[in-house]
Formats: C-alpha cells, sequence, structure tokens
C-alpha cells in the first residue's frame, strides 16, 4: 500500500513538472500575440499603434527575448510564488485570480453538491426498480438533458426565467454599487443579491451536470439490488427507506465520489460558458478574456490552477481506489 | 463641411453648443461589451473604443469636436508655423485637476513626454519631436514632419495628465496609486469594479469647462445576450446595438428612444494584392461586381443598407468623394472579366461572421469557389500580419475621422488591425499619402484625398462590403444623444460626447 501510494505521488510530480511546462507553452503556440489588441464585434481595435510604440511594449513585456529566457524567468518567478503581471489589465495576476476566486469556487461547489445530491437520489430511484416507467423517463430525460451544450441551457434560462418573467437579473454576479448598508442587515441583503444573480448560472451547471450521476447511481444501485447482504435485507422484511438508506447508499458512496472527482473537470469548462452567458465575474469569465487578449501570463496561471486542481481531484480520486483495492484484498484475501 | 474645415486653420472658434440650460439627471447607466481597464492613459484597454470614451469623461485633450468640427478645449487657440513643423497652444486659464491644483503648459509637456515612454494605446504621438513650455500658459509642438491630422487625431485625442503625479512614478503601467485617475474632465473616477467591469464616476462640481448636468456616469460591461434587454427591464439607460431591428422594437415608446449614428463602421474584404490571382486587377473588380453587397448589408443588419464605397470613406462623412466607381451587383461583368477561368479563394473570418455564407453561392455563380476559414480574432490579426492569406474578413470603425488612416493603412506605419492585411504597391497612392498628411490647406487636402479614394475605387486592394450605423438605444429622460462631426475623436460612433454631459 505504501510502495503503491509512493508510486502514485512520484507520477504525479512528473506530470506536475509537464504540466507547468505545457502551461507556458500552450498559450505562446496560439497564434496572435498580446499586443495585437483584436476583438472583432464590429467595433474592433482601433489602436493606431506605431511599430515602434509597440516595440516598446513589447520590450516592456519582455516579449521580445527568446523563447528559453521567457521560460526561465517564469520558473524563477513561479518558484518564487510570483505569477507575474497581466499583460492585459494593470495588476498582479495573483490578485486577480484571488479576486475571481470565490465566484467560481462559489458557483462549482454549490452546483457540483446539488448535481451530486439530486443525481444520487434520482439513480437511486430509476436503479430501485430498473426497466419501470419511472426509470425508463429519469434515464431517457436526463440523457437528453446530457446531450444539450451548456451555452443552449444557458440562454434559454436567460431568456424565459431573466428575460420572459424577470424574475432574475440580466448578468452579473451581484448588483454593482448597490448600498447594502452595514452589519448583519448588510451582509445578508448582499448575500441575497448574490444568490438572486447565482440561481440561474447554478441552474444551469446541475442541468447539465445532473445525468452523469443519474445514470451512475442508477446503474450502481441496479446493480446492488441483488448483492447477497440486500437479498438478505429485504428477506427480513425491512422497509425499502431503510434498506435503501442503511444498505444501498453507503455501498454507492465510493463510486459516487470517485466520480466527484473526475466530474469536477468537466464543471470548469461548464463554468467557462456559464460566466460568460450571464457575467458572473469568475475565473470561467477571466478565463475567456484572457484568451481573447491572449495575455499570456494570466492564461498560463489560470491553465496551471486549473490542471492543478484538476491533478488534485484525480489524485484524491486514486487515493481512494487504492484504499478501496486494499480493503477489498483484505476482505477476499 | 466646408466650415468644419475652416476650424482647421481658424483656431479660436467658439463652441456652438445648445444654450438652454438642461434638466439635471442624477444618474445614467451606460451599457458597454466589455472591461476597459483601469481609467488611466497608461492602463487603459486599447480593445475596442469603450476606453478611449470613458477616458474623455475624466481628462481633457487640447481640442475637440463638436457636432460640426473642431473646437477649442484646454487650449483656446493655436498657431502652426508656415513649414507646418511647429504648433503653439495657448491654453486656458482656470482650469484645474479633481485635487485643484492648476493646469498649466507643464502637464501638456510633461503628458506627451511620458508618451514617448510609455506609449498611449489609443493614438500614436510618434510624429511628435519635442514638446516645451513656452510660457505659463504657451506649450510650443516641434514636429518630425508636417502632420495635417495633427489637431484633430493627436491634440483631439491624446488625453492630459498631471504631472504632479505621475512624474514620481517609474512605472505608469503597473502603478496602483489612488489617485491614478485624477484628471481634469467633467468626471471624477469613484469607484471601479474590476472583476464586474464596472465604473462608477461623480460629477466634477469644479469643472473648469461648465456645470455638469449628469451628477453620476456608470459603465457596466453587459454580456452580448442581454444588451437590449437591460435597457428594456430599466437596468441600463444607454445600450448599443449594431441590428436596426432595435428600431422597431422601440418605435412608439416616448421614453426608450433610438439614436442613429453616422455609419463609422466597416465590413470589408482585405485583399493580399500579391498572391495571385488576385494580384490581377480584373480578379478583384469581378470579385466586387459578384457580390451583391445591397443584400448582404440588409440581410446582416436587417435595415436599410449602405453599401461599402469602393474608396473606402464612408458616406455621411466629411471626406467622403461622392463621385466614384462603385461597382453595382452585376455577374455577367464579373464572369466576363474573370473570362470564363474558374478559381479557388482562401477567406478567413471571426467565428460569428455570417457573411461568408451569404458570399459564398454569390461567387459561385460567377466561377469563383470559396473556402471559408472561420478563426478567432488573435488568429485573424497573427495570419494578416504574416500576410498568410489570399481574402479576410474584417470589421471595424475608426474610419471617420481624420482621413490619414487611408496612408498609415498602407504604409506599414500602424500595426493595429485596420492597418494588417493592408497589402497595396501603389506608388502614385503613397506619394498622394504622403502629400496629404503634410497638406496644411485644407482644400488642397480634400483633393489629394479625393484622388486617393479614386485609385482606391479603381485598383480595389480592399473591398467594403457595406457601412453599418451603431444604433444607441437610451432612456430619453435622463440622456440627450449627440453626433459628433466625423465621431468621436478618430471616428467613434459613441453618442456620449462630453458636451452633452454638461452646460458650457
Amino acid at each position: 500500500m505504501v510502495a503503491a501510494l509512493c508510486r502514485l505521488l512520484l507520477r504525479y510530480a512528473v506530470l506536475g513538472v509537464a504540466v507547468v511546462l505545457l502551461n507556458f507553452l500552450i498559450p505562446r503556440l496560439l497564434p496572435g500575440d498580446p499586443l495585437s489588441f483584436g476583438s472583432g464585434e464590429g467595433t474592433g481595435p482601433a489602436v493606431p499603434l506605431s511599430g515602434a510604440a509597440k516595440a516598446e511594449l513589447q520590450a516592456y513585456y519582455h516579449l521580445d527575448e527568446p523563447l528559453s529566457r521567457q521560460l526561465v524567468a517564469y520558473l524563477g518567478d513561479l518558484a518564487r510564488g510570483d505569477l507575474g503581471h497581466s499583460i492585459e489589465r494593470p495588476a498582479p495576476v495573483r490578485d486577480l485570480i484571488l479576486d475571481r476566486l470565490p465566484w467560481t469556487a462559489g458557483l462549482l461547489s454549490v452546483s457540483l453538491l446539488l448535481a451530486t445530491v439530486t443525481g444520487t437520489a434520482l439513480g437511486l430511484l430509476a436503479g430501485w426498480a430498473p426497466g419501470r416507467r419511472l426509470d425508463r423517463l429519469l434515464v431517457s430525460v436526463t440523457g437528453a438533458l446530457a446531450a444539450i451544450p451548456e451555452f443552449l441551457v444557458a440562454i434559454g434560462f436567460l431568456l424565459v426565467f431573466a428575460v420572459g418573467f424577470g424574475w432574475f437579473p440580466l448578468f452579473g454576479g451581484e448588483s454593482v454599487f448597490a448600498d447594502y448598508g452595514d452589519g448583519r442587515t448588510g451582509a445578508v441583503r448582499r448575500a441575497s443579491n448574490i444568490a438572486t444573480h447565482l440561481i440561474l448560472p447554478a441552474a444551469t451547471l446541475v442541468v447539465v451536470g445532473v445525468s452523469a450521476f443519474v445514470l451512475l447511481a442508477r446503474d450502481t444501485a441496479a446493480g446492488l439490488r441483488h448483492a447477497p447482504w440486500i437479498v438478505v435485507a429485504r428477506a427480513k422484511g425491512l422497509p425499502a427507506r431503510q434498506v435503501a438508506w442503511r444498505h444501498v447508499l453507503p455501498n454507492m458512496a465510493l463510486p459516487i465520489l470517485s466520480f466527484f472527482g473526475l466530474r469536477f473537470g468537466a464543471l470548469l469548462g461548464g463554468a467557462l460558458v456559464v460566466e460568460r452567458v450571464f457575467g458572473v465575474p469568475g475565473l470561467g469569465l477571466l478565463a475567456y478574456q484572457a484568451l481573447r487578449a491572449r495575455d499570456y501570463p494570466l492564461l498560463q496561471a489560470l491553465f496551471l490552477l486549473s490542471s492543478l486542481a484538476m491533478l488534485v481531484a484525480n489524485l484524491a480520486v486514486d487515493v481512494i481506489s487504492l484504499r478501496l483495492l486494499a480493503r477489498r484484498g483484505v476482505l477476499h484475501g | 463641411m466646408a466650415g468644419a474645415l475652416t476650424a482647421l486653420a481658424v483656431p479660436g472658434r467658439t463652441p456652438v453648443i445648445a444654450a438652454t440650460a438642461r434638466e439635471s439627471a442624477a444618474l445614467v447607466r451606460f451599457a458597454w461589451w466589455s472591461d476597459v481597464g483601469v481609467p488611466t492613459p497608461f492602463q487603459v484597454s486599447a480593445v475596442g473604443p469603450g476606453g478611449a470614451v470613458l477616458l474623455s469623461l475624466i481628462y481633457d485633450t487640447l481640442t475637440w469636436k463638436d457636432e460640426d468640427g473642431i473646437i477649442p478645449w484646454l487650449a483656446s487657440e493655436w498657431g502652426v508655423s508656415d513649414d507646418g513643423l511647429g504648433y503653439s497652444f495657448h491654453l486656458i486659464e482656470g482650469a484645474a485637476w479633481h485635487d485643484g491644483e492648476p493646469v498649466t503648459a507643464a502637464d501638456v509637456a510633461f503628458s506627451f513626454d511620458a508618451y514617448t515612454r510609455h506609449p498611449y494605446r489609443w493614438m500614436s504621438t510618434e510624429v511628435i519631436d519635442s514638446v516645451e513650455v513656452a510660457a505659463e500658459h504657451v506649450v510650443a509642438f516641434q514636429l518630425k514632419r508636417p502632420y495635417a491630422a495633427f489637431i484633430e487625431d493627436i491634440a483631439g485625442v491624446v488625453p492630459i495628465v498631471p504631472r504632479h503625479i505621475w512624474e514620481s512614478v517609474d512605472d505608469p503601467i503597473a502603478y496602483s496609486g489612488a489617485d491614478r485617475s485624477v484628471g481634469s474632465g467633467p468626471f471624477k473616477l469613484a469607484d471601479y469594479d474590476e472583476s464586474q467591469g464596472a465604473y462608477r464616476l461623480v460629477a466634477n462640481e469644479a469643472y473648469w469647462r461648465g456645470r455638469t448636468v449628469v451628477q453620476e456616469w456608470q459603465q457596466f460591461t453587459v454580456p452580448p445576450e442581454a444588451r437590449v434587454q437591460v435597457l428594456q427591464q430599466g437596468e441600463v439607460d444607454i445600450t448599443l446595438s449594431t441590428d436596426a431591428s432595435v428600431r422597431e422594437l422601440f418605435g412608439g415608446d416616448d421614453r426608450l428612444q433610438v439614436f442613429e449614428t453616422a455609419p463609422l463602421s466597416i465590413v470589408r474584404l482585405a485583399i493580399n494584392t500579391r498572391r495571385p490571382p488576385l494580384d490581377q486587377h480584373a480578379v478583384r473588380q469581378a470579385i466586387a461586381y459578384a457580390l451583391d453587397r445591397q443584400l448582404i448589408a440588409e440581410t446582416i443588419t436587417r435595415g436599410p443598407a449602405i453599401p461599402g464605397s469602393a474608396g473606402v470613406i464612408p458616406p455621411e462623412t466629411p471626406w467622403y468623394n461622392p463621385s466614384l466607381q462603385q461597382y453595382a451587383y452585376n455577374a455577367d461583368r464579373a464572369r466576363e472579366l474573370l473570362g470564363g477561368k474558374r478559381y479557388t479563394l482562401d477567406l478567413i473570418a471571426d467565428p460569428s461572421a455570417r457573411e461568408p455564407e451569404l458570399m459564398a453561392p454569390m461567387l459561385e455563380e460567377v466561377g469563383i469557389t470559396l473556402n471559408v476559414q472561420q478563426v478567432d480574432a488573435a488568429t485573424r490579426l497573427q495570419l494578416l500580419a504574416d500576410g498568410d492569406f489570399q481574402l479576410a474578413l474584417t470589421s471595424h470603425i475608426g474610419v471617420g475621422g481624420d482621413p490619414d488612416y487611408l496612408r498609415r493603412w498602407y504604409s506599414g506605419e500602424e500595426t493595429n488591425a485596420f492597418a494588417q492585411g493592408s497589402i497595396f504597391d501603389n506608388e502614385e497612392f503613397a506619394r498622394l499619402g504622403e502629400e496629404q498628411a503634410a497638406a496644411l490647406d485644407p482644400e488642397e487636402r480634400r483633393e489629394l484625398i479625393f484622388r486617393m479614394q479614386e485609385i482606391l475605387a479603381e485598383e480595389l486592394p480592399t473591398i467594403v462590403l457595406y457601412h453599418r450605423r451603431f444604433y444607441w438605444a437610451y432612456d430619453s429622460a435622463v440622456f440627450t444623444p449627440m453626433e459628433t462631426w466625423g465621431g468621436l475623436m478618430n471616428g467613434i460612433p459613441f453618442p456620449n460626447n462630453k458636451l452633452t454631459l454638461i452646460d458650457s
């Protein structure tokens, strides 16, 4: 077990180094550069920047240096914990990310939690009686939902609930420049303002993310129905609810938990789309803006952050699987 | 137009502004498409015009423009030497920075000096050789070469910054002091929410130019999907669409109205005239005849079409030459010019562009197969900069102000998205470009610019598909839009000229 864990950690360390290098290279391999000011949308960049002025700016941002020297400087900065300075925005990358992180972390954790809980509950219901009408309905509905891109779900929600009914705000993470007042009332007011802004983006992520959990939970539950201890529990005449709570759910926990880690990446991608449509000032919107602007320092930091998050999530899943395997070994060995 | 041009030659003309005292508005909320960075000239975003316009509310320039032409601003009058190299500006007295310090000639000299080390990203000041304080309120510029666009494009666009704040700052691009947005304009920056791209400006009660009629100006970043709805639901007071159907949407509404700007946005094909078969004049002309530009414009803007002028400069603007060859749709003529030959041409365009799908069948009809590659803006700019393209679809503004851009696009002097992909080897055009840039007599310059348009129309190094208006939908209870002569500053179709926000 310890040897396996060491091998695992070594593998992740190698992966980590590869990730850092790739994250440095990928933004620079993209066509375009941070000083070309592309925008599109009919207004275009009206920057009559002279060649000399552009050269000045390139020198200022060290973009005129060879890639190898830029890499060495980047690694040096990174070792000191310095993520550099954004090119598009006059701020340190670290500040920009810390500023946006709570939005994405909040949005992702709430929607991942909701998707997991709802998905597991629905999956359990479906898997309890596979092939029945409820099962068929749930499987086809969630299957269809999984096939709709986040963008369309987001636009649909925006059109129906924000534009049509006017129940929710049209854009943003909160009402900017609002005066919430002081103290606890102020904090509560602000929290509820943020909540009304985030309901539609979170709902989009839940709707798109829930289906995978439904299907996984359904299959696991359906498989468990014939497990000997469940058959025994049922034969004892335990009520269905008690069988589900005490015996089925705990055995579903591990696969669901592992899957939770795997879904993280997909949700991160979804957050990018959803934050842009609803104007939520999170990391996804920041990444979208950084990508359009080819803002290398910001892009490589965001790539690094998301790939490290993925690595950590996967590492957690691997460690859990190791424990699971070890337990099986104990049980059967 | 003649009157407006005289303003160039005879400085000191007093501005014509509605003399009636306007009702004050407590708050006006303006929706724009993107965050525009920190509103200081060293840190503002150069992506799109939103930043330059926001800066104009906080900072002042030497000259400005109203509906009819160039007017004095921080400079009450100015003169130019006979050789066109020396400009001297006499500053008005009584102008003050937001912190109360007076605006002096030293501030002006310092600003332009600072821009040589940290370029203002919205306008090149490279043509300036030196700036000196000649007297307490007189500043003297020496140019490297005569430059007719100087008054409109540089004096009227480049913001003056306070010396007492910036002279001790080593790195203005990274400076984060609380005083970094101190200007002399009608508004002070009160708050900037970087993450949401939102700005709160409050009236400068002591504005030297007159009373501010709007107490608070807010600017928001609104995602494209919600741009019109935010106005309908009362979340903002001014918003923009390039789709003419907003006119019907708000038609009959007394309060919400639509203001149409002059067609200062342009949608055009940049042509690589060095790549066969596009090096052939006849092929370029055939493309122009083959495209039903009227239909393309009507389909996409959903409004009355303004087919592209072959001379690039849009109609309804001061330098437009109305008597050019215009290539009305004629598929037979196109086939004739191609002489029965078939071609396949590559076109690069933005992923959201709908023009290519309309163009492809029109070109197929005359024997040209269009191979469309849709790539994002940064990629497109790279391909254009490398000359790695045949045809490129591009849309932008910047064609309403001083026409010197016609020279700059093709001279290789500019590095922006307008200029990239501008490949045109034509000696007469290049020579006329140099001549007009140095021509200080407006009539002489007008003839040169008209001739340059004729050459463009004949040679077609670019084919303008259509000119486009900006449709600003706004709440008439709090805001009065204003059309600026040739567009705000260097041709920006925005309705919020600061003159409409003050009572001077």
